[in-house]
């Protein structure tokens, strides 16, 4: 049997590692996805005050900021039992939907973007955003910027910081927004959603239309019937700040819906000694090793996962979109029927840009969130809570002990993509499987292909600060696996 | 109009050597801000880092790198190019610096004429903690040094 490593993977945070091994005839037996994580975030936590975790944890991920400020903030609430001012919780939501906007603006114009818009056989060194506004046009390119611009903005005045909010607290919000800076959102937001129209317009033009995409899209090289998770609100509508999560099983039906602080009773996680990363999967249904079905506890948590729990989204542009995706994908509008391809991510991504960018138009109209009362300081502890958002790669879970004092003894986080680890390593199986045959060379073409399989993921893992040396070039090494000795070195973008 | 040159610090300041750039940036402002650069800790990459560069003639970015061919704290400044001769990207959710640099030139902002590179070799960027290696603390007065005499154009 011989090893293929691509390594590292390109597009992709950390230094992740795919191993792929391959039989003696050239057919795949097994592949592996590998991540190294950040060391020691719990002993970090422990002997600092709870109200300190919404800024630190902004440091954890360059990546979402935001959402761990969010969930930090939502956590630390609970431990001291607090409920938040109703300015303040609307507050944070058109901050939080602000943060989409932008972040899944960069993800589809940038990242998954140009796999399709510059297409999954050109040169990897074309497959990125020069390459998108080379076959786009620039003037996309200065509306890509404009709106996370936008999202920069809503951030900064609600935030505090453009990037790394601090403005969430225990009680609610330290800083208040001022008249003139509420009309300044609602004239975003007006704009932001004619950006949210022309990402799905891009969206038509580029991939909709062409037949080979959606047949890629739907290919079953790309699929896998698992059970999804995500946030839902009252309506079992999509929400990204709060809610009830929602469990669907392959089939479409409920398998759960539970209260954030509930959530050890429906997650585990499974542990492979080639990763530092966990598993996590459904409790009640078990864990089956890396296979997709009814009696598989692997569920998804991503944008694709969210809609696949929801009954539609809570603004229209948005429902209208969601309406087309399923009614295309699955003949049936209702989003009765969930989709499996994991390519359709991208698209569910979209439906979710729209969503965010009428969520900022219609949140920042709202007269209430210039009310001077952002805050009820806590005045006693609970000792414990937990704070659940959904974060653009997945359902990001803070889980805070406490001392007497608000000190911390104990936490522990499920970031986003941590809940996809197991799909992420069965989609690239199953694009390798589609790709890599007997007797035939590996194409650069078909290495693409399997980083897609992962790149709607949007995968993060670890801290995104870092720009240097700012070359990573991707490896597949060939090794024979008796003697372990390199057979073949394939480089690319050297 | 051009802003006046800028020293971007990178890193994450609860990332052990990561937190280099912080620390740095932290010891220049101590020691009274420079007169011909601002400083910068930026813990950002990719889009988040065109707007920093946006009107710069000039632009130092500091940060720590993990090549194995150095001791940790070892100091190299240079341009930019030699650690960047790839478009590809890198990250899951940014842009490399020389895509970034290529983009905002196409989207007609003034990108900078030069960009100058201060690394330190880095011993460990993945526990998370507010302290570092000793060696990579202890290139902090050399860099300053070098930063200093970077931004007076020597």
């Amino acid at each position: 049997m011989k090893e293929i490593t691509i390594d590292p993977i390109t597009r992709l945070e950390g230094h992740g590692k795919i191993h792929l091994f391959v039989n003696d005839d050239g057919g795949l037996a097994n592949a592996y996805f590998q991540v190294p994580e950040l060391r020691g975030f719990e002993r970090f936590c422990q002997g600092r005050p709870v109200e300190e975790m919404c800024r630190i944890t902004t440091r954890i991920c360059g990546v979402c900021p935001d959402a761990h400020h969010m969930a930090a903030a939502k956590a630390a609430d609970a431990v001291y039992g607090a409920t938040i001012p109703s300015a303040a919780r609307k507050l944070r939501e058109l901050v939080y939907n602000g943060f989409y906007a932008g972040d899944h603006t960069t993800h589809f114009f940038a990242l998954g973007g140009p796999d399709f818009v510059c297409g999954p056989d050109a040169p990897p060194e074309e497959r990125n955003i020069l390459g998108v506004i080379k076959k786009v046009g620039l003037d996309a390119g200065k509306k890509v910027i404009a709106q996370r611009a936008r999202g920069q903005r809503i951030i900064e005045i609600i935030g505090g910081k453009k990037v790394h909010p601090v403005t969430a607290l225990p009680g609610g919000m330290s800083k208040r927004v001022t008249r003139q800076e509420h009309e300044e959102m609602i004239k975003i937001g007006q704009e932001m959603v004619e950006f949210g129209k022309f990402a799905i317009q891009v969206l038509n033009d580029v991939v909709l239309a062409n037949k080979a995409y959606v047949d890629l899209i739907l290919s079953d090289m790309y699929t896998h019937k698992t059970y999804n998770m995500g946030l839902v609100d009252s309506h079992n509508k999509v929400n990204f700040y709060d809610g009830r999560v929602r469990v669907t099983a392959p089939d479409g039906t409920e398998h759960a819906k539970y209260d954030p602080e509930d959530y050890l009773d429906y997650v585990a996680e499974h542990v492979e000694p080639y990763s530092y990363l966990k598993y996590p999967f459904l409790k009640k249904v078990g864990w089956k090793g890396f296979v997709d079905g009814m009696d598989s506890g692997v569920y998804k948590a991503t944008p694709l996962a969210r809609l696949n729990v929801s009954d539609g989204m809570a603004t229209p542009l948005a429902q209208a979109e969601y309406e087309r995706f399923y009614e295309t994908l699955t003949g049936d509008r209702s989003g009765r029927i969930p989709v499996h391809s994991t390519l359709a991510t991208h698209w569910a991504r979209v439906v979710e840009l729209m969503f965010a960018c009428e969520a900022v138009a219609l949140q920042s109209q709202d007269e209430e969130i210039i009310s001077d009362h952002i805050l009820d300081p806590p005045t006693s502890i609970v000792g414990e809570g937990i704070g659940i958002v959904e974060a653009p790669r997945g359902t990001l879970t803070h889980h805070y002990k406490t001392d007497k004092n608000g000190i911390i003894t104990e936490a522990n986080l499920i970031v986003g993509t941590t809940n996809n680890n197991a799909p992420i390593t069965m989609s690239i199986k199953r694009a390798a499987e589609g790709l890599i045959k007997k007797g035939q060379e590996i194409s650069q073409g078909a290495l693409n292909k399997i980083e897609m399989a992962f790149r709607a993921y949007d995968p993060c893992f670890g801290c995104a600060t870092h720009s240097l040396p700012g070359q990573m070039p991707m490896e597949l090494v060939i090794r024979d696996a008796e003697s372990r000795e390199i057979i073949q070195i394939i480089r690319r973008n050297c | 109009m051009l802003k006046s040159d800028a020293v971007i610090c990178l890193g994450n300041e609860i990332l052990s050597d990561d937190a280099f750039g912080y620390h740095v940036a932290e010891l220049l402002r101590s020691s009274g801000e420079l007169p011909e650069a601002e400083i910068i800790f930026a813990p950002l990459a990719g889009f988040g880092l065109l707007e920093l560069f946006n009107r710069r003639r000039r632009v130092l970015i500091v940060d720590t790198i993990v090549t194995g061919q150095d001791p940790p704290g070892t100091i190299h400044l240079s341009p930019l190019g030699q650690f960047t001769p790839s478009y590809n990207l890198t990250t899951s959710h940014q842009m490399n610096l020389p895509t970034t640099l290529e983009f905002g030139r196409q989207m007609g902002m003034a990108m900078p004429n030069r960009i100058d590179v201060l690394t330190v070799e880095a011993a460990d960027i993945e526990t998370l903690s507010e302290s570092m290696t000793p060696a990579v603390k202890a290139a902090l007065e050399p860099a300053a040094g070098r930063i200093r005499e970077w931004a007076s154009g020597k």
